[in-house]
């Protein structure tokens, strides 16, 4: 369908961000506010000899100088506790914070931070993924066998966590492997890239006796609080987080941050404080990276083209700290396997320190790298084998009732109708000139069920209210909460309004990660609803004496079933009910299971082997190579989505383009350079390249709409991560099929291309 | 603390020079420069864009005029700059995105002095010079003259860039300038090249010019020798022009290219735009700008 036919969305955050009345956390000015600027390490490993602070608190419109003294002495992160808020003892990447500092303008606060002396003494430099897996390579953490780890998790001095996955067993992988036909096995290696949201964050802290209030930039305003309780040791409820309109994300803003640095600002000089970052500061700083991973597959093939078996070696790059990084093995294994029918697999993942900016949840954290490895390996399966790189898919993708890589049997899954889809809204098959080819790519991310909460009311005069602990990130999620509210209702969407990113007054969310918002709290706003047009229908059948069970909720009335006559506005409901007892529904159903697969024996599982309501997808990539230069064209893509039921379509449309487009620029042109130094060369948006308008291609995207069980609303599943995850993928396959041969490593910046081509020509050369 | 004004004449920002002012065009080097921590902004800036002598576009029967205020908005919609100077609109309609084409200036490039800036190939191949203006007189500088290293150029502090002039094109002539660039917009040259063409009607060069972009330390002209001169346009002499583009540059290696990507891809953009110009002197339209249908990654 296209967006012209689909019904007009209004989104009700809208308006504010197209008009400019919207406001973000830079906007934010509190009387006696002061201004917070951080002073980094600007040093990749350093053993700290002295901080001094002395000189810095003494320049005058100076409040407070704080360090690693100045706050509660103890480690947090999820699952591996390995970071403090401010370097103690030594520090492990350039962007660690070893002061903050509150003054009364920026210039004062950027002078005093410049005035913290920091002696240290340098410590080798771990960048490498393999130099650092290597016997008596230098450690990052020197301690890390310290360290209260939750869950088992293998570890070992630079190795964080470690994941397999295996399907069979590892001996039955290499028989298998010995006795396949064909045997393809290479190396794909990925650089790290960035979230790169418009908005550089914002943070500003202001204390009531003792309770803070926290505006945060934050995707996960749950998270932020849960952290500031955390390292400050304060209870839940004194900690309150409000997210202004939020200036995009993209995982960059997942997980806790500043918050605590500049609410332990805002103590120490009793002011409001406000941090917000520079452009500079947002590459460098947050523990928000894309990871670089290194991605070794041999799988082994039989005559029919049939996969016989896979073993996979994966590093996952974890940088100088665990942020939410834990599980990324684990996934990063999943998405190298893929969604293929392969009897043997056997997959070693590890989470590898190095004296990088720590990686985190970036858009399908480890899927667009894995999928890319996947894929473009999958094509040189289907040229091993002589097959088309379709029907090669076509015969080893999974589909309903099969079972995957970990032993999980899918229930109905529409991956093979997404390869059908996706190939012929491309026109797959079809002649193109000898600079063009059509590159596909499968992928698949799961969903995440969990916990979530809202609640509903309507006010005397019929007007909604949804206030929800989501976290709108630009999605759109948190705006179609309007629609499930008013379908349940028999009301417009335009009837209610939002009160969200709140933790003072909403219900718990997971906020805006894991493509998880409508998949939960859709579910929360629909049952809350529902108790209210209970509510609603009781009042109505004893006005229009007839039983509850027979009114109908439509059009902004009830009425009895049957006869649209006899009916009463909700508005009049409203108002009767709220001289008693109130129309307010509160929402927090149980979550959907996660499903169990009897006898997987995954070595340190981290709970993402087994998928609950799995998204598929099919992305089919017409790409033009200048071949001269190197420099490849998206010219038209056309994406097919197995995301269940879609509720929303014209915002569904928006996260596929969205994705695609960002899709792009890490196929093509965003990658984090760094340097000897172990310090990024290219922190600012001259030198990472992102995709512009000018760059889109046409994207025409295909909905296969399943009705999932066990997943969001009306048998919906998540959405806003899927469409990043194929997209590199297929340009990869594209450009293969254009050069000759893969480029295995990601960017496939233009130079990186030519220099394929320069040795095809100086290969071809040879043989001639 | 910067002081800044604008000049209501001529005269004003002339004598505003002399007493140490900096000029400000579009702002889009100098305040975006100063943001970036390159170089601070001047003690006293003056603004320069309300000068009448400043803008607009003639030609006369033997010279080309544009006023140094003329935008990249302007000049790669203009109708003169794009039918008869086409290199010219080829790099302007390449400048940026939209609002940084609406504010940044001919002058501002020019003036600018950066060995990346896409106008100066065109300019170098159009013989184009700049004229600067003191109180006390007028000057004319070849663009060579001009640029002498990165950021710097021959102009005295005193002097402010009114124009630029060129000569009127001779008949069966064609200009075109052609980047590498990674993506369509907000985008910078790795390389680039512009050409100069005439032809003789039988369609035999007489004349022909190529400069180089981001090669050097200034924009490079290149001696064609006899590669071009009295041949027509064929796979044979542009294969000689791409080698002597790439033996001319000295580029250097960073974070947007090797040298050695750069070295050849020059060679490729100065083929391309030798092979533009060629088409347009013989009399066929290609839309500004050429990167868009024989440039790079080009398509619709
Ligand atoms: C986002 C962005 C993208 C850009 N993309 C490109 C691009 O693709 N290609 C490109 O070439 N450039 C690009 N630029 C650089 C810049 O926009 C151009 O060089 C522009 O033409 C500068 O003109 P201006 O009027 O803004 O100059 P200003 O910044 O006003 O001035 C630049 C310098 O020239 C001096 N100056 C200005 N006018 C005169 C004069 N008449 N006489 C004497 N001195 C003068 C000033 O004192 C200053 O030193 C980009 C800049 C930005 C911010």
């Amino acid at each position: 369908m296209a967006i012209t036919d689909t019904p007009r969305f209004v989104r009700a955050d809208g308006p504010d961000k197209v008009t400019g009345s919207g406001r973000y956390v830079a906007d934010l000015t509190l009387t006696g506010m002061l201004t917070a600027k951080l002073r980094y390490a600007g040093i990749a490993h350093a053993r700290i000899i002295k901080i001094d602070v002395s000189a810095a608190k003494a320049i005058p419109g100076v409040f407070s100088v704080l360090t690693a003294d100045d706050v509660p002495d103890l480690r947090y992160s999820p699952v591996v506790p390995d970071r403090h808020l401010f370097a103690k003892d030594t520090v492990r990447f350039e962007g660690e914070v070893i002061a903050a500092v509150a003054a009364i303008n920026a210039e004062v606060a950027q002078q005093a931070a410049d005035a913290v002396v920091f002696e240290y003494e340098e410590l080798p430099i771990v960048a490498d993924l393999e130099a650092a897996l290597a016997p008596g390579a230098p450690l990052v953490h020197e301690d890390w066998e310290s360290y209260d780890v939750t869950g088992d998790t293998p570890r070992d001095r630079n190795v964080a966590t470690f994941s397999s996955i295996t399907k069979g067993t590892k001996e039955g992988v290499d028989a298998a492997l010995a006795a396949a036909d064909i045997v393809v096995k290479q190396r794909y290696v990925a650089d790290g890239s960035h979230a790169a949201p418009i908005e550089p964050r914002g943070v500003v802290a202001q204390w009531e006796g003792n309770k803070v209030t926290i505006w945060t930039s934050t995707q996960v305003p749950f998270d932020a609080r849960n952290g500031v309780c955390e390292t400050l040791q304060m209870p839940s409820n004194r900690v309150r987080i409000i997210v202004p309109h939020l200036g995009g994300g993209f995982g960059g803003k997942c997980g806790f941050h500043f918050e605590a640095h500049i609410a332990a600002l805002a103590k120490a000089s009793k002011r409001p404080v406000k941090l917000v970052f520079s452009r500079e500061e947002e590459f460098l700083a947050p523990d928000r990276r894309r990871e670089s991973m290194i991605i070794d597959l041999e799988t082994g093939l039989n005559a029919d083209g049939t996969i016989a078996a896979r073993r996979g070696w994966v590093a996952v790059e974890n940088g100088a700290y665990t942020a939410d990084s834990a599980f990324f093995p684990q996934l990063a294994a999943m998405h190298v396997a893929g969604p293929y029918k392969i009897p043997f697999v056997h997959i070693d993942s590890s989470l590898v320190y190095t004296n990088h900016q720590p990686s985190g949840s970036v858009r399908a954290p480890t899927a667009p790298q894995g999928c890319w490895a996947c894929e473009t390996h999958t094509d040189e399966l289907a040229k091993a084998v002589g097959m088309d790189s379709v029907a090669f898919r076509k015969l080893n993708a999974i589909d309903t009732g099969d079972e995957g890589v970990v032993g999980q049997v899918y229930g109905e899954i529409g991956l093979q109708q997404c390869l059908d889809t996706a190939t012929e809204m491309a026109g797959y098959g079809q002649d193109l000139p000898d600079d063009e080819a059509i590159g596909v790519a499968l992928g698949w991310w799961p969903s995440f069920p969990g916990a979530s909460g809202a609640f509903v009311r309507l006010d005397a005069d019929g007007a909604g209210q949804i206030v929800t602990g989501a976290q709108e990130c630009g999605t759109g999620a948190v705006m179609t909460l309007r629609q499930l509210a008013a379908d349940e209702l028999g009301m417009d969407p335009e009837d209610f309004e939002i009160i969200y990113q709140d933790t003072g007054v909403a219900p718990y969310d997971t906020g805006a990660t894991g493509s998880q918002t409508l998949l939960n709290n859709g579910r929360a706003v629909v049952a809350a609803s529902e108790q209210i047009a209970e509510q609603l229908k009781d009042h109505a059948a004893n006005m229009l004496e007839a039983a509850a069970g027979d009114i109908v909720l439509a059009n902004g009335t009830a009425h009895v079933a049957g006869s649209p006559d006899k009916s009463v506005s909700i508005a009049e409901l409203a108002e009767v009910a709220a001289g008693g007892q109130m129309l307010i529904g509160k929402g927090s159903p149980v979550p959907p299971e996660y499903p169990e697969i009897p006898g997987m024996n995954c070595v340190g599982d981290q709970g993402v082997a087994a998928w609950a309501a799995p998204q598929f997808s099919c992305h089919a990539v017409r790409v033009r190579l200048d071949r001269d230069t190197g420099v490849a064209r998206v010219l038209a893509i056309a994406c097919a989505h197995d995301s269940g039921t879609i509720i929303n379509e014209i915002a569904a449309h928006g996260q596929v383009e969205g994705g695609v487009l960002m899709g792009i620029g890490q196929a093509l042109t965003e990658g984090t350079v760094y340097g000897e130094d172990g310090r990024q060369q290219n922190p600012a948006l001259l030198e990472y390249k992102l995709q512009t308008f000018a760059d889109a291609p046409p994207i025409s995207t295909a909905f296969i709409q399943i009705a999932t069980a066990e997943a969001g609303p009306r048998g919906a599943k998540g959405l806003a991560e899927a469409p990043n995850v194929p997209t590199a993928a297929a340009i990869s396959n594209a450009l293969a099929k254009i050069v000759g041969q893969p480029i295995r490593q990601l960017p496939m910046t233009a130079e990186r291309v030519w220099e394929a081509t320069l040795s095809i020509a100086d290969d071809s050369g040879e043989t001639a | 603390m910067t002081t800044f004004s604008i000049a209501q004449s001529l005269d004003q920002a002339l004598q505003a020079l002399a007493d140490g002012a900096r000029p400000v065009a579009g702002g889009t080097d100098l305040v975006v420069g100063s943001r970036q921590g390159k170089a601070p902004l001047p003690d006293t800036v003056i603004a320069i864009d309300r000068l009448d002598e400043l803008a607009g576009i003639s030609l006369s029967d033997d010279q080309l005029r544009i006023g140094a205020m003329v935008t990249h908005a302007q000049l790669m919609v203009d109708p003169i700059i794009a039918e008869h100077f086409s290199a010219i609109a080829d790099a302007a309609a390449l400048v940026g995105s939209p609002s940084t084409r609406n504010v940044g200036t001919l002058g501002g490039n020019v003036m600018n002095g950066s060995p990346a800036m896409d106008t100066g190939a065109p300019l170098i191949v159009l013989g184009a010079t700049a004229e600067l203006q003191t109180t006390s007189g007028n000057r004319q500088v070849t663009m060579e003259e001009l640029w002498v290293s990165p950021g710097k150029t021959s102009a005295n502090a005193d002097e402010l860039c009114v124009a630029l002039n060129m000569p009127a094109r001779p008949a069966n002539s064609g200009s075109a300038y052609v980047r590498l660039e990674y993506r369509r917009a907000m985008e910078i040259a790795v390389v680039g090249a512009a050409a100069s063409v005439t032809l003789d009607d039988g369609g035999m060069v007489t004349d022909a010019r190529v400069a180089l972009t981001a090669v050097a330390a200034t924009i490079l002209a290149v001696d064609l020798g006899d590669a071009l001169a009295g041949k027509p346009i064929d796979e044979a002499s542009l294969a000689a022009v791409a080698k002597i583009a790439s033996e001319t540059a000295t580029p250097i290696s960073d974070l947007r290219a090797t040298d050695r990507y750069r070295r050849h891809t020059v060679g490729v953009m100065a083929r391309r735009a030798v092979e533009a110009a060629g088409r347009r002197a013989g009399g066929e339209t290609i839309a500004i700008p050429v990167n868009r249908t024989l440039g790079i990654g080009a398509s619709q």
